[in-house]
């Protein structure tokens, strides 16, 4: 360094130190946030680039409770977007279907295509309404039996008399080893979602790739490409599906062999909207829509579900003495962690919250992780707790839940937008789990196989879902 | 929650020299964001797997963005980046063609950014703030450079920060007027100010309490030489006849928004491209005459200032897509400078290239016919480069001059340049928004 001793030359090293300074956030003890700074009037700081690192995937919910408690709406000038946290803000501004566009448009069709995601108020519910009811209520209940029977079947390679090559047992113990998702979270709820859809069983094999990279290929993340890719894919093979159903529609059957009525697929053929049948290329954005919401995240679910079940073992055998209550179990374990973090939202006009002005057109982010570990609404929000009291997780309710200090959690969002496929998602993981939990017994999470934190025990879910679940049990012989 | 009644204007202040040609802003009730769909389905061809959305916004972009701005140039002339909701423009006709449309793209200041968009005025477009600095630039670069190169190299030979920025900084110091004992303080609060990026609130709380110190002292600098004739900027400033008195803010103001980057970022990327490309560099050292055409190469290969945003001053359908009202648009220029369509063999570095501009680019960055490196951030080229006596020259020819200059000293000195470690002065950024430049170049002296 020339001159050090040279005041201007100090002052320009100086800020030469401060200019190259990068981020670097080491791994901080689970539910505490890394020191970010703090401003003159003791408020805490908060750096948006946390957002992109390995710390804030793991340990989300401190940072989460920095945003809620002092910048209920953040703005990242950086990623040009705002956040909106707290319970309260994500249910209103779910429920302001006029203030709040839909997902930005444009965010989710590179992959899906053209759907009713990116509409809203009359043109979101026509598209909807097509289908909805096939996920819902009677036509629902009737087709629970083939949910029930693909379960079994899916269970039986790993539980029956004949394990698959897959599992893996022990000879000396007779003790079987499986990955839960290849076993069975992965296949098992698109399966479901084949039969209501009519696909045949023969493209069953792609359907984890389409659906998982689809559903990774949203919203212009990381991995588009291939969401892209695999949605051509799909397009591709159900071309020539859809102008089959076109001429020859198909059929649900309930457990009596009568029909229910027309498959998904079937249906949307021959719907019309605004007076026009549909495309090809509009159905099979539905499809695809469908496919990949109707996959990853309940293979999430239950891969998180018993996860977190099998961390709680006198909660485990709670619901296994009593299978009704994995009802419960379910809602509390998306609360805890669900496998989709949030929905983005742009504003149709200006509006101020928080004090925040919000410019017409802005992206902003209801982060549904945060709101589900609100404290103001839910008591200890880190605590997996399947009797809490303050969880509502009855009847799924399209107005969400608010009465005698109970309220719904937020994984399926609330209103107009609530998913669709809610209740399709909860007999998927409750039957599922509830058959599984018939055919297995002293289940164990395989920990050497599974990811660890920094202290050595179990990997935290954090954001999103667990990709694998390691688990050795003994089967059940009847 | 409430609708707002009264929408603050995100525009910047109307530019003196810009008049009749900024647009009206529409009625508020006029403005509204639309819900019908406006997309169309991406195909394969316009992703690939060599980029993600991630890198842009990562350290890998920091280090060299040229892959993967290259990347998106050749398969998305417009590429929707969800991770920082912009729009990404990367093909030289494209970029230019934003960065010259100030009808649909606004600029948003460096104040905005940390909301302090409604302290002050900027006054460098006005002629005799603009002269005021040209004629410091003139009378001292050569000097100066002169003398912080024999000291540069009577110690370490390090002439990133002993040369490039400590000259750029002592320049500015002249140009305010300041005492030489306030230099340090001056150096260390507008960086303080410079060096914050956007996403750090600790370096935005201490940008902002830096720009009250600045504007503090500059509120007494105007008073004091408000009366008299000075030529420094400060005094010059305080003459203008504007609707209201020029204070401390505006002088502030003015400086923050004056490129900081460009001049020392722009002889710091020549210097290690001569150093790393010798044989070039002998041409160059035998006749000084091309030391302009090096200078002219190294902004178009590696410009310090890689992008420059611009924002959808309303609805506008360009490059094939519909940029909403308030869309980030990102003009890389890193892409745009390195685009074969533009420029034969880009990625190579050739101060005799025949296909670049020799002279100041004009309206669409062009001259002669042929397209010049894109210099953001100095302000737009000028129509008229051959401007009139009473003017003084652009920004971009005052700051090509004192590098040039500058070089030349350099080259005096040391002949051929030869690094100590040329990996360590490999250009890089610090952070987003940062310049991209050469940060520690140690000459070997021969």
């Amino acid at each position: 360094m020339v001159g050090a001793a040279d005041p201007l030359d100090v002052a320009l090293a100086e800020g030469r130190r401060a200019e190259r300074a990068r981020l670097d956030v080491p791994l901080q003890p689970l539910g505490t946030a890394y020191d970010m700074g703090t401003a003159p009037d003791g408020t805490p700081l908060f750096d948006a680039r946390i957002f992109s690192t390995r710390e804030f995937q793991r340990n989300p919910y401190p940072y989460y409770r920095i945003l809620q408690d002092h910048y209920p709406v953040f703005h990242d000038v950086q990623h040009n977007a705002y956040y909106v946290t707290r319970f309260e803000d994500v249910t209103a501004c779910y429920f302001d279907e006029a203030g709040f566009n839909t997902i930005p448009k444009g965010s989710s069709s590179g992959v899906l295509g053209n759907t009713q995601l990116e509409l809203s108020g009359i043109e979101h519910r026509r598209r909807r309404n097509i289908y909805g009811r096939h996920l819902i209520g009677k036509a629902l209940d009737r087709r629970l039996f083939a949910i029930r029977e693909l379960a079994d079947e899916l269970i039986e390679r790993f539980a029956g008399p004949e394990p698959a090559d897959f599992v893996h047992v022990d000879p000396a113990t007779g003790r079987r080893t499986i990955e839960l998702g290849q076993a069975f979270a992965n296949e098992f709820p698109i399966r479901v979602v084949c039969q209501v859809l009519g696909i045949p069983d023969d493209a069953q094999d792609r359907f984890f790739w389409w659906y998982s990279a689809m559903m990774r290929g949203l919203g212009g993340s990381d991995t588009a490409h291939e969401g892209i890719t695999a949605r051509q894919d799909l397009e591709d093979y159900v071309t020539e599906l859809v102008e089959l159903r076109r001429r020859e529609p198909g059929h649900l059957i309930d457990d009596g062999g009568e029909i229910i009525g027309l498959d998904i697929i079937s249906e949307l053929c021959r719907s019309e909207i605004d007076g026009a049948v549909m495309s090809t290329e509009e159905i099979t954005s539905n499809i695809a829509l469908i496919v990949g919401g109707g996959g990853e995240t309940t293979r999430g679910a239950i891969l998180n579900l018993w996860y977190l079940l099998l961390q709680h073992p006198e909660q485990f055998a709670t619901v296994v003495a009593d299978p009704d209550r994995f009802l419960q179990a379910f809602h509390e374990a998306l609360r805890h962690s669900s496998s989709v973090g949030g929905q983005p939202r742009q504003n149709s006009h200006e509006i101020t919250l928080h004090g925040v002005t919000i410019p017409a057109g802005s992206l902003i982010h209801m982060v549904d992780f945060a709101a589900n570990h609100d404290e103001r609404v839910f008591e200890e929000p880190e605590r997996f707790d399947i009797d809490r009291v303050d969880l509502y997780w009855e009847k799924l309710l399209r107005s969400g839940y608010d009465s005698e200090g109970r309220r719904n959690h937020m994984a399926f969002g609330v209103g107009p937008h609530l998913c669709p496929g809610a209740w399709i998602s909860q007999q998927e993981t409750v039957v599922g789990s509830q058959v599984l939990a018939e055919r297995i017994t002293e289940v164990r999470i395989e920990a050497e196989r599974m990811p660890t934190d920094i202290d050595g025990s179990l990997a935290p879910i954090g954001t999103g879902a667990i990709r694998e679940l390691w688990i050795s049990f003994e089967p059940i012989t009847s | 929650m409430s609708r707002s009644a009264d929408r603050p204007s995100l525009a910047v202040e109307a530019d003196p020299d810009e008049g009749e040609r900024a647009v009206p802003s529409r009625d508020a009730d006029e403005r509204g964001y639309r819900s019908y769909e406006i997309y169309q389905r991406r195909r394969i061809t316009e992703s690939s797997p060599d980029i993600l959305p991630r890198h842009l916004w990562s350290d890998r972009y920091l280090d060299d963005p040229y892959g993967l701005v290259g990347a998106l140039r050749e398969h998305g002339p417009c590429y929707r980046d969800w991770a920082g909701n912009a729009f990404w423009v990367t093909r030289y006709d494209d970029v230019t063609s934003v960065l010259v449309d100030d009808a649909n793209f606004e600029t948003r200041t460096w104040r905005w950014s940390f909301d302090l968009h409604r302290r002050g005025r900027d006054l460098g477009r006005h002629v005799p703030v603009m002269q005021a600095e040209a004629d410091v630039w003139d009378a001292d670069a050569a000097d100066v450079a002169e003398r912080l190169v024999a000291r540069a190299l009577g110690a370490e030979g390090e002439v990133a920060l002993g040369v490039a920025d400590r000259l750029a900084a002592e320049l500015e110091c002249r140009v305010l007027g300041l005492d030489p004992d306030d230099w340090p303080w001056f150096v260390s609060t507008v960086g303080r100010l410079r060096n914050a990026g956007m996403a750090d609130p600790a370096g935005r709380a201490s940008a902002l309490s830096a720009f009250d110190e600045l504007a503090a002292r500059f509120d007494r600098l105007v008073d004091e030489r408000r009366g008299d004739d000075g030529a420094d900027l400060i005094s010059v400033a305080a003459r203008l006849e504007l609707d209201r008195p020029v204070g401390g803010d505006d002088i502030a103001a003015t400086v923050v928004e004056a490129d900081p980057q460009t001049l020392p970022g722009s002889m710091a990327n020549l210097w290690f491209l001569l150093a790393t490309h010798p044989g070039h560099a002998e041409r160059i050292v035998d006749d000084r005459r091309l030391v302009v055409a090096g200078w002219l190469e190294a902004v178009r290969h590696s410009p310090p200032v890689v992008a420059a945003e611009r924002w959808a001053r309303h609805e506008v359908e360009r490059f094939g897509q519909l940029l909403p009202e308030g869309a980030r648009v990102i003009c890389s220029v890193a892409a745009a400078n390195r685009d074969p369509r533009i420029f034969g063999d880009p990625d190579t570095f050739d101060p005799f290239r025949l296909d670049l501009c020799q002279r100041e680019p004009r309206g669409h960055h062009r001259a002669d016919g042929l397209a010049a490196g894109v210099v953001p951030a100095l302000g737009p080229p000028s129509l008229f480069p051959a401007v009139p006596e009473d003017r003084p020259r652009s920004r971009y020819a005052r700051v090509r001059d004192v590098a040039v200059v500058a070089t030349g000293a350099l080259l005096d000195r040391v002949g051929v340049p030869a690094l100590a470690d040329p990996e360590a002065a490999r250009p890089s950024a610090s952070r987003l928004g940062g310049p991209h430049r050469s940060w520690e170049l140690v000459v070997e002296r021969t």
